[in-house]
């Protein structure tokens, strides 16, 4: 009981620190009426315990539940999707990177071999979708698919669409729709005016990728350096932390190439 | 410090010295007394002087010879030669404990493995040393080795598959085979040691040619200036495991030391060598006396048996761009990197969980503390398996046909070819 009465009191003091003096003063008389021994401080374990008891993860949530039983811990022996904690095996090999005449793809061992660590089943209202984008990819989309419709799978597999992609989609994808003078017209208009034409003007205006533009033009040599004379003053700019610590990402990542990371 | 009580010692101590020693006999005493090394003295051959000897009894090293009668009657001129005389290593105890040890045939006599171990900086003639023997045992090393892997793992690159063949059969490896055999060298070698040391010189490194490949003219070019040269011209020109096939380099100073110091990197090359050597002349003693199927048993057995993690020898430079043409290349949908978990995107340590896929299958996963790493680590698991794709643990080697009732060979998995040349 006293808990309750005590909680509105501390976020009011919270209140009070984050905002201006006029409405701090209705605050403090607001508390001074319903609290007159004063604040009471977070101070004892109980207290303590109560405000680090803070509901699990979501994902240890039974999703099909209703909103007041979401703060339970399931109880039944649902299996919940957790990452392990090493990555698999690279001497595992995926389903669709074995070859087509490797017995385990013959024998359509997909369901059974590698359900569990490498391939991420859809659920089953997904199924119009890779039947669509069946058509250009023959056999290894066929051999997955009849998996993906299987009743027996868990409807709780989770999708690789749901999870979120770090990298954008490609602004554009290689249509191949330019021409000939289409490119002349590009490196001329990247000549007569590198700094106008720069390789993303030129590239949202062709919609084609920067690295297309970059392939077919190159900027004149006096616009390359002192595009270089800048880059060098901004180089020269840097204190010894910041050069350390572009150095250090850069050894890092090439450590990471190396496989020692 | 206690005191050494040397007449509690048996006389097999003292004799095995004085049998062994060069100071024990004639010839020595002599170019003693003439102020020489002892050293050059037993390496110094048929001179004319030396022939010229006073006779055994002018020379006397302390020894009572009736109390303590030399444990081996050396044959005469024993100590002139190079190494020992073959009809010697009948008598050795560490070479029929090396024969026994080895499980090696019976019809491989303990001469041609006492031969296997003598290395040609011991030894110049080619009818004692073991130049031929190491020539044939380094092919058939080789050829099993790279069957097994080409078989075993027949995606792996160029330059993976070359390092692949050193890790199991390149020298370090064949030294440390050698080596846990539990053969052990001479000091010296000479006409008197014992058949079953190994000898070898550790002053020249001997002239033997056991391998393939030919010395490229611009060699010293690319040693001085760090010239290029690509994998194609490694398969023609270089050694069987791509390396440029080098001229003994002129290393005077270490060369100079190597008496003086207990040992340095120039010897320790030179014995590595001389191990390497004799791992594949005994080889190629099983494969000349017991034929072929011993031999490849006991290649299986003591090469190809050993652990190498072929998944440490990758290196990319651009993965992530690799792995979308090899999806281009055989036709999967573009790969995409996608988020599975994370933690502490705000802290200090984050770790982040991505996997690359392709429509719906996972190529690869890898944890990393930025999304970037992360991408790139799962973009090279991916790589990774792709190229260490194997059809199985007991994948069939074409030599397996040559065994008596096999069954006909069907033909084996053969990829394409690498995404990227390295």
């Amino acid at each position: 009981m006293e808990a309750m009465v005590t909680r509105p009191a501390v976020t009011c003091c919270r209140r009070v620190t984050f905002s201006g003096p006029t409405s701090s003063r209705l605050v403090l008389s607001n508390t001074a009426t319903t609290l007159p021994s004063g604040t009471r401080q977070k101070s004892t374990a109980a207290r303590t315990r109560g405000a680090l008891n803070i509901p699990p993860h979501d994902s240890f949530l039974n999703p099909n539940s209703s909103a007041a039983d979401r703060k339970a811990r399931p109880t039944t022996g649902q299996i919940i999707y957790n990452p392990p904690s090493s990555a698999a095996s690279v001497f595992h090999t995926p389903f669709i990177f074995l070859p087509k005449e490797d017995p385990r793809r013959r024998a359509n061992l997909g369901s059974e071999l590698f359900a569990a660590s490498t391939t991420i089943h859809y659920p089953s209202n997904n199924k119009n979708t890779t039947t669509t984008t069946n058509t250009n990819q023959p056999q290894s989309q066929t051999t997955t698919t009849t998996t993906s419709t299987n009743p027996n799978q868990p409807s709780a597999a989770a999708a690789a669409t749901d999870f979120p992609s770090i990298e954008g989609e490609p602004r554009y994808r290689a249509r191949h729709h330019l021409t000939k003078a289409d490119i002349e017209e590009m490196r001329r208009l990247r000549a007569s005016d590198p700094v106008g034409n720069s390789v993303q003007a030129l590239s949202a205006r062709f919609r084609c990728s920067k690295l297309f533009v970059m392939m077919c033009c190159q900027a004149p040599p006096e616009h390359r350096d002192r595009v270089q004379a800048e880059l060098d003053a901004a180089k020269a700019r840097w204190g010894p932390r910041r050069a350390a610590a572009r150095g250090e990402r850069r050894a890092r990542m090439g450590m990471l190439f190396n496989g020692e990371l | 410090m206690k005191r050494l009580r040397i007449d509690r010692w048996t006389g097999q101590l003292l004799l095995a010295r004085s049998g062994a020693s060069p100071a024990s006999t004639p010839r020595a005493a002599a170019l003693r007394s003439a102020a020489l090394s002892r050293c050059t003295a037993v390496r110094s051959q048929s001179t004319g002087t030396v022939r010229q000897i006073p006779k055994e009894d002018d020379y006397y090293d302390g020894t009572d010879h009736t109390r303590f009668p030399p444990l081996e009657q050396l044959p005469p001129k024993a100590t002139s030669l190079p190494s020992p005389p073959p009809e010697r290593a009948l008598q050795s105890a560490k070479l029929a404990a090396l024969h026994a040890r080895l499980s090696l045939p019976e019809r491989l006599p303990l001469q041609t493995l006492a031969r296997a171990l003598v290395d040609a900086s011991a030894d110049e003639n080619p009818q004692f040393n073991n130049t031929n023997l190491a020539f044939v045992g380094q092919s058939l090393i080789n050829y099993h080795v790279a069957e097994w892997i080409m078989c075993r793992y027949p995606r792996l690159p160029m330059g993976i598959l070359y390092a692949a063949m050193k890790g199991y059969a390149g020298p370090t490896s064949l030294h440390h085979v050698a080596r846990s055999w539990g053969v052990e060298h001479a000091a010296v070698p000479g006409g008197e040691v014992d058949p079953g040391l190994l000898q070898f010189s550790m002053h020249k490194p001997g002239d033997a040619i056991i391998g393939f490949g030919y010395r490229r003219a611009e060699a010293d070019g690319m040693k001085k200036h760090k010239w290029r040269h690509g994998m194609s011209s490694r398969v023609v020109f270089d050694d069987d495991f791509g390396e440029v096939v080098d001229s003994e380099e002129a290393k005077d100073e270490l060369q100079l030391r190597a008496d003086t110091e207990y040992g340095n990197e120039y010897t320790r090359s030179l014995a590595e060598k001389a191990f390497a050597t004799c791992a594949r002349a005994v080889t190629g003693a099983i494969y000349a006396h017991a034929g072929r199927d011993r031999a490849k048993a006991f290649i299986k057995s003591h090469v190809l048996s050993r652990t190498l993690d072929l998944s440490r020898l990758f290196a990319f430079k651009k993965p992530t761009r690799e792995l979308s043409m090899l999806c281009a290349r055989e036709d999967f949908e573009p790969p995409v990197a996608r988020l599975l978990s994370e933690t502490g995107r705000l802290s200090r340590t984050p770790v982040y969980v991505v996997g690359i896929f392709s429509g719906k299958d996972k190529l690869g996963e890898a944890a990393g503390a930025s999304l970037e790493h992360a991408r790139t680590k799962a973009a090279m698991n991916a790589l990774k398996s792709w190229y260490l794709y194997s059809p199985g643990e007991g994948v069939r080697v074409p030599s397996d046909v040559l065994a008596e009732d096999a069954a006909p060979w069907e033909p084996a998995y053969i990829d394409m070819g690498e995404i990227i040349g390295h």
